[in-house]
């Protein structure tokens, strides 16, 4: 799970060796923190959540792992696309020299970013794809593989449903790439046997935990068994699954991504729901951490890491306990994920939980 | 003639209210009806027990706006002011079950001072209400951010179960919703600063000349409201285990729409406690229906706005064929 901690401070004793005698100041910095002093902007395109705050903790403490980065900065475009198109606008007007920016609103907000690349600034758009080319419109594009997550769903699904049954596919906004890179995925395993009782494509929650609730209840009341639920945003549902306690059924299966609370909420209700079975992806945190680094390596002359895709790995599964059983840690805040490298101290912290 | 002179009077104030109501209750029967047929699960128990606790939320903040749109204002204010109330319901107590009184309490208050300042500023200094109220939101979206960060925080077990639990077979929140309408509906047709408060409304200049003190009104409805939206904001919290620091948002639009559904004129005057509740339910179970119909996303907005448009559409006819002439005074009002 700390791999890329261990990749970081490998680059870190690999910068050490090959800067060997250029300076004490250079000595601890990793390899992608160049010599060039500069600044470096977050930018969020809705950050009400725990998971964006935990994400914006993250970045920040990866750009501090370099002193060439002199001022860091983070504007929350808070859901809305004009915002966020102004944040960007105006954070390479005051001068920011690099741009890390996460496109909630996809495409529309490609002509800012675009502009801003063409004003000669680092820009690099993470996670969400924007549209657009390298070199073109921005410096660098660092995406997740969220097909990745849909097959490691599939996966698991096929093996405690090996026959078949009803799966039910949330997701976020309407339309969003990440859903339907994970529906990708997920078709990609399994074949027509297994039958999705969700609107084509998925069904929409926004990720907001109160119309998720409405959504949920629609979907049990509508469909008689549902087997699987499959969603991109695990602790968003834990309000919404005693629902099915309410209308006299069990809380199905889950494949979703990680949070504490979802864990701890699976130790409290496994006893009583008996087809309750959890497997989480790690909920990709760390997928800043990488797109941080490639805009610093661009902006300070460091040199870029090799990969330019973040893999989520696979975090816990309640049926075979590998790579790891649930794990609930009651005395933190649920509002964090153990799947993330930032300690889970920092983040408590960072969600205001302590 | 002396006769049909003393009948006309009688009448007008009898048929706004006969029509808002039944227009709006047949409307519901229609919509159930349909929802029985073409999806039959979105009236099941269960999805009505899941349901419910949102049409009783949209109640609350449409009784809310009904008392601001009965003084022929506006609150914009309310995304901003169930925000608040709904981060400081859950942050401050941080599952600390203790110190949920004292953030409601907390709650309370800034209602109460954002709820004044919208009154000063409409009634005293008399500046437009959008405007005003606009200014208060960020004001008190400002709050929201002072408070939580702009990140949610898991709600109290305590807070749960009062605004999640089920007392009868139906949702707490539910009978808090039902109270409220009790008490608006009570003090608004029964007692003399009811009857004050919707005579100002229909009328200021009038309400005037008779020697009402038509700003302290006007100003109380502002405070009214936001005590209102205080209420929907912690139950939010409740019914919603990690609720968002923006979960106003999404209800200013259902809060207008229910008291234009509901019968009352957005230039003020007479106002429809039971009517607009009746309309949160409608708004309520159309977007259940048009989720158990199970079409795609798309479809399911066009549905809904559909719906809504058609209601308002022959609502606002039957007004202007049936009671054009009793609005017509309003026009007196616009005078400063």
């Amino acid at each position: 799970m700390k791999s890329l901690k261990t990749k970081l401070a490998l680059a870190a004793a690999t910068a050490m060796l090959a800067l060997g005698s250029s300076g004490i100041a250079n000595a601890e910095n990793p390899s992608w923190c160049g010599p060039k002093e500069a600044s470096l902007a977050l930018l969020d395109g809705y950050g009400g959540n725990s998971w964006r705050q935990v994400t914006t903790a993250s970045g920040k403490q990866t750009a501090s792992l370099c002193p060439s980065i002199t001022k860091y900065e983070y504007a929350d475009g808070q859901g809305d696309t004009q915002k966020s198109i102004s944040d960007i606008k105006s954070m390479a007007a005051k001068g920011i020299d690099a741009l890390v920016v996460f496109g909630d609103a996809g495409p529309a907000v490609l002509p800012a970013i675009t502009s801003v690349f063409k004003a000669g600034k680092v820009i690099v758009p993470y996670r969400v794809d924007v549209g657009g080319k390298e070199g073109e419109n921005y410096t660098k594009f660092i995406g997740a593989s969220f097909v990745n997550d849909g097959e490691n769903w599939g996966k698991w699904i096929k093996g405690i449903l090996p026959n078949g049954g009803n799966l039910l596919f949330l997701s976020g906004p309407a339309g969003n790439s990440q859903g339907l890179d994970e529906l990708k995925g997920l078709r990609n395993v399994l074949g027509p046997e297994y039958k999705f009782v969700n609107p084509e494509p998925f069904a929409v929650t926004n990720w907001d935990p109160a119309l998720t609730q409405k959504v949920l209840t629609a979907e049990i009341a509508k469909n008689e068994k549902i087997d699987v639920i499959i969603s991109d945003f695990g602790p968003s549902l834990v309000g919404a699954l005693p629902l099915f306690n309410k209308q006299g059924k069990s809380i199905p299966a889950l494949a979703t991504s990680d949070g504490n609370s979802l864990a701890c909420f699976w130790e409290e209700m496994k006893a009583t729901n008996p087809d309750f079975k959890l497997f989480t992806v790690a909920t990709g945190n760390d997928n800043v951490r990488l797109a941080v680094m490639h805009a610093v390596a661009a902006v300070t002359g460091g040199t870029p890491p090799a990969e330019n895709i973040f893999q989520a790995p696979m975090y816990e599964d309640s049926v075979s306990g590998k790579p790891n059983p649930v794990t609930c840690r009651k005395d933190l805040p649920g509002a964090i994920y153990l799947s993330s490298e930032l300690p889970d101290e920092d983040q408590a912290k960072a969600v205001g939980g302590q | 003639m002396s006769n049909a002179a003393a009948i006309q009077p009688g009448l007008l104030q009898q048929m706004p209210l006969a029509r808002s109501f039944v227009t709006v209750l047949s409307s519901t029967v229609v919509l159930l009806a349909v929802c029985f047929i073409f999806a039959p699960s979105s009236v099941s128990m269960g999805a009505l027990s899941g349901s419910l606790p949102f049409a009783a939320i949209i109640a609350i903040v449409g009784l809310g706006q009904l008392l601001v749109v009965q003084q022929g204002g506006f609150d914009l204010s309310l995304p901003g002011a169930v925000s608040l109330a709904v981060v400081q319901a859950t942050h401050y107590p941080q599952q600390d079950n203790a110190l949920l009184l004292a953030a409601v309490l907390i709650a309370v208050c800034f209602a109460l001072a954002a709820g004044i300042l919208n009154g000063l500023l409409v009634s005293v200094f008399r500046l437009n209400a959008i405007i005003a109220t606009i200014g208060v939101n960020a004001l008190l979206y400002g709050g929201v951010f002072a408070v939580s960060g702009g990140t949610p925080s898991i709600t109290t077990d305590l807070l749960a179960t009062i605004a999640g639990g089920e007392t009868l077979g139906l949702p707490n929140s539910v009978w808090f919703a039902l109270l409220a309408l009790g008490v608006v509906t009570f003090v608004l047709k029964k007692t003399v600063v009811g009857r004050r408060f919707e005579a100002v409304g229909a009328n200021p200049l009038a309400a005037r000349a008779a020697g009402l003190a038509v700003r302290r009104h006007q100003f109380m409805a502002y405070v009214y409201a936001q005590l209102l939206y205080c209420l929907a904001g912690v139950l939010i919290a409740g019914i919603t285990r990690e609720p968002t620091a923006f979960q106003g948002d999404s209800l200013l639009l259902p809060s207008v729409a229910v008291v234009v559904l509901g019968g009352t004129s957005l230039l003020g005057g007479r106002g429809f406690p039971v009517s607009t509740v009746i309309a949160a339910f409608f708004l309520n179970q159309l977007s259940q229906f048009a989720l158990a119909v199970g079409v795609p996303y798309s479809a399911q907005t066009i549905i809904q706005a559909l719906a809504l448009g058609f209601g308002i559409g022959v609502y606002s006819f039957r007004w202007t064929v049936g009671q054009g002439k009793a609005t017509e005074p309003k026009k007196v009002e616009e005078k400063p």
